[in-house]
């Protein structure tokens, strides 16, 4: 393998999927986002944004908590303190690549 | 390609897109232009007077816990259903950015007060470099969180700065015209970006329970 690539292959395939870098990125920045914040930013159906979450959490990249704001279902989500590291190597990782690469 | 650089900057702007922080703080401003005023109409000297300086600490503190209640209560009100609830991250000032930040006050604070000395007709000029030094602020702040109508604020903390100086309004009726005058502008321009957000952000239907 060419010793540009070699940076990528071992990169953390579960954040480098879009929509979940975008929900990591997101979540890098914020203590706590709803639901519906995050489907808002990323653009991601209901669906689609739950099933990523869930990969994201069985990882143990964020936690969900459900909860109630009065009546109103909430359900925030955060980024742990493994995710957090983990988003962080990736950034570092793939800067570093795309400076090798130009 | 995901640009994460435009995701995390998108979502700091996305705390202001609503306005309701700047008409926080443009009410905070309008308080301090007030209690400039006071200062200024109030006799030297007067009990009413020593009272104010020692309130101001007072004034300050107490508006900017009461100013953080009220936008709380308008987020809960009126962003969260429409856009969805997001907590940011305290940020806690380094020990190293916390000295860099005081010896920069000093050195401002300490030149202008030499400055004064010097000649205490450039205190005449006070609204003038009010407005200069708060730009400054609110370009780094612009800067920062990359919205355009935060650089625009800058020049028109700047520019109202200048024309009350030339106004010849005098110091703290000028200090306080200054603070009334950027106050404003700070609500309007958070007036103008409530009515877009509510025009662009319809409520959600919060009835049926996230999905997760």
């Amino acid at each position: 393998m060419p010793s540009d690539l070699r940076g990528l292959a071992d990169i953390d395939r579960l954040i480098h999927e879009p929509a979940r870098l975008a929900l990591a990125a997101i979540l890098s920045v914020v203590e706590s986002a709803d639901f519906l914040y995050l489907q808002r930013e990323t653009g991601l159906t209901k669906g689609n944004l739950s099933s990523h979450l869930a990969k994201l959490e069985e990882a143990g990249y964020i936690a969900i908590e459900k909860t109630y704001r009065g009546r109103i279902p909430l359900t925030l989500v955060r980024l742990t303190d493994a995710g957090a590291a983990a988003y962080r190597a990736y950034r570092a990782r793939f800067k570093k690549f795309l400076e090798k690469t130009g | 390609m995901v640009d994460i650089e435009k995701i995390e900057k998108r979502t700091v702007q996305s705390f202001y897109s609503d306005g309701l922080a700047e008409i926080a703080i443009g009410l905070i401003f309008l308080l301090l232009g007030g209690y400039f005023f006071a200062q200024a109409v109030v006799p030297e000297g007067s009990a009413l007077g020593s009272a104010l300086s020692v309130l101001f600490v007072l004034v300050i503190v107490s508006s900017g816990f009461l100013v953080s209640r009220i936008l709380r209560f308008l987020k809960r009100r009126i962003t969260y259903p429409r856009t969805g609830y997001v907590a940011f991250k305290k940020k806690e000032l380094s020990p190293k950015r916390r000295v860099a930040t005081m010896i920069i006050g000093g050195i401002i604070g300490g030149s202008l007060a030499a400055l004064y000395g010097l000649s205490p007709s450039l205190k005449t000029l006070f609204p003038a470099l009010n407005g200069i030094l708060f730009a400054i602020a609110v370009l780094l702040f612009a800067n920062k969180v990359g919205l355009i109508r935060f650089y625009i604020l800058a020049a028109v903390s700047a520019v109202i700065g200048f024309a009350v100086t030339a106004a010849g309004v005098g110091d703290t009726k000028g200090i306080s015209l200054y603070w009334g005058l950027f106050g404003a502008a700070v609500i309007i321009s958070g007036l103008a970006s409530l009515a877009i957000y509510l025009r662009k952000s319809a409520r959600a239907d919060r009835e049926n329970p996230d999905a997760v």
